[in-house]
């Protein structure tokens, strides 16, 4: 037991550590960086909203950070792209920050955020596993090349065109800053790093090589986890350094297992693996919005 | 007789700011004290017991003591599950614009018969009338539902307590009367109990009525390591932020150099 001195509260430290461990073993193995996780079992511990927020964000930007060293040695980050979508998250975020307050003070953020969350995660988590297990049953998926060509064709067409070596793409730059900002408005409204909605988005959207998408991935959610950090630690004072400590370092020893299993995977069963873990996410989600609640009321302090 | 009553007017005048400092207008001071003045808050801290001592100013010890421990004021938010499209859903927030972070009230008999309901809503005794509304019930809600729910949310998590009698073996909280008018309170305050400057008050009651009563201040502050981590993030939020990134980045790296080495 710790006592936390931002959170106002003693932790279990082996506790922390296992699931901070978890959090990042999948992390590392998926490319995602386990905000729609590891927030919610903070909760769960006991700390505060806030400071499980703004603290998990700490926790996520240590693990991308050396899931993005393990991957440079594999040479899977596309830096280019991972700018591009970078640029585009940063800005997004801010928006959807910004839109977070507005919706907050019309009284309907928490049904908006409900629905985005299960909308997010069982639409995506079935498409990814739907394609992927099609792919492992030998066979091409129709509806994927249908996305694929206009795509192409619209990114070829637009202005400010742009070769990305590492992917084997020449295409604008539009597509990709658009991607970054619609995913960073997201992630702004429903508070996490966006790296689930931001797989797929790649690998179906910008037809991006599976290997080098989690690396670049990894490398948009650095970006915004570090603004996450820095922006609520000046705005609310939530972030708290101890938890933060206890966070990375079973973040990161969890990362790195993530990643070597990872690499002896193929590119369908990883995709596989993340669509499995997004639908399971979703049917929890879906489970606390069905079963009808013990206590009615819900408390939250401050403000 | 005149010169008297000039005399009491100037008094009451000169002691008017001191009593409308204190919520026990009318009521002679109470004798009590705090054993523990200060309370520090370090790593290793599990929560504390405060104990409050004082001695009822009746030699013969008529009257009931009841002592309340009260954690700064703030406001706080209570939301109720609506069901949308057959999904639960946090809605309808009631705002109270100031309800006690702690709230711990320790009595010789139930509150309700040593004070009247309108002698606790007039000196806060209980967590409820400790509250104030901020904004109005939305549909035609019960307005003391969301007050219910905030006292019993925070029961819940140990920070409204209430306690009658003496402490017994397991519940280490409550108060004991002396011979001599003698009275000793004890109260166990969580770990998740904010740290903040307390008030421990004591108030003696008679058929009813606030005879005498005194309020103690006590700080609860961190030490050490502790301190200086919540100084930094508070007066320095923007390079806290900015080293804890870095101490993110450091520790990413270095998992990732230790574990090429291996």
């Amino acid at each position: 037991m710790i006592y936390l001195p931002i959170a106002e509260m003693p932790v279990n430290v082996l506790l922390v550590l296992l699931v901070s461990g978890a959090v990042g073993f999948v992390s590392g193995l998926v490319g995602v960086g386990g905000g729609f996780i590891m927030t919610p079992s903070l909760i769960f511990l006991g700390v505060p909203s806030p400071v499980a927020v703004a603290t998990g964000a700490s926790q996520i930007a240590a693990t991308s950070f050396s899931g993005i060293m393990a991957q440079t040695r594999r040479k899977g980050v596309d830096w280019r792209m991972g700018l591009l979508l970078s640029t585009g998250g940063v800005l997004g975020s801010m928006v959807g920050v910004w839109l977070f307050e507005r919706l907050l003070r019309l009284g309907q953020l928490d049904l908006l955020i409900s629905f985005l969350y299960l909308f997010l995660l069982a639409g995506v988590g079935g498409m990814m596993l739907r394609e992927s297990l099609a792919v492992m049953r030998g066979r091409q998926l129709k509806g994927v090349s249908v996305l694929k060509l206009p795509m192409r064709t619209i990114a070829h067409r637009l202005p400010l065109r742009l070769r990305f070596p590492r992917s084997g793409l020449y295409i604008s730059v539009l597509p990709p800053l658009a991607l970054g900002f619609g995913i960073g408005a997201l992630a702004g409204i429903m508070g996490i790093g966006g790296g689930f909605v931001l797989i797929p988005a790649m690998i179906y959207l910008l037809r991006m090589p599976t290997n080098v998408v989690i690396g670049t991935s990894l490398f948009q959610v650095l970006v915004v986890s570090s603004l996450i950090v820095i922006l609520q630690s000046a705005a609310t004072q939530t972030v708290d350094l101890v938890l933060a400590a206890l966070l990375m370092l079973g973040g990161v020893v969890g990362a790195q297992f993530g990643a070597r299993v990872g690499a002896g995977l193929k590119n369908e069963h990883i995709r596989a693996l993340l669509g499995l873990l997004l639908v399971a996410a979703s049917l929890k989600f879906l489970a606390d919005l069905v079963i009808p609640p013990a206590e009615q009321f819900v408390l939250v302090s401050g403000q | 007789m005149i010169r008297r009553l000039l005399l009491a007017l100037a008094l009451a005048v000169l002691a008017g700011p001191a009593v409308a400092q204190q919520r026990t207008d009318g009521a002679a001071d109470l004798p009590a004290a705090v054993a523990e003045e200060q309370i520090t808050v370090s790593s290793d801290y599990r929560g504390s017991f405060i104990t409050v001592f004082g001695v009822n100013p009746d030699r013969r010890g008529r009257g009931d003591v009841v002592v309340v421990l009260r954690g700064p004021n703030e406001p706080a938010t209570v939301l109720r599950k609506r069901r949308v499209f057959g999904l639960y859903v946090n809605g309808d927030p009631v705002r109270f614009s100031r309800a006690p972070s702690f709230f711990a009230v320790m009595s010789t008999r139930p509150l309700r018969s040593i004070a009247s309901p309108q002698s606790i809503w007039r000196y806060r005794l209980d967590p409820a009338a400790s509250a104030e509304l901020a904004s109005a019930v939305p549909g035609g809600a019960d307005p003391s539902a969301y007050r219910a729910a905030l006292v019993r949310l925070r029961r819940a998590q140990g920070l409204y307590q209430e306690h009658t009698g003496r402490p017994t073996a397991e519940e280490r909280s409550g108060l004991t009367t002396y011979r001599g008018g003698l009275f000793r309170a004890v109260v166990r305050l969580p770990a998740n109990a904010p740290i903040a400057e307390y008030s421990a008050d004591a108030y003696v009651f008679r058929e009813g009525r606030l005879i005498s009563s005194q309020e103690i201040p006590i700080t609860i502050s961190r030490v050490g390591f502790e301190r200086r981590i919540h100084d930094l993030a508070t007066q320095w939020p923007f390079l806290y932020g900015l080293f804890v990134v870095l101490v993110a980045l450091g520790a990413g790296w270095i998992a990732a150099f230790i574990f090429r080495r291996s």
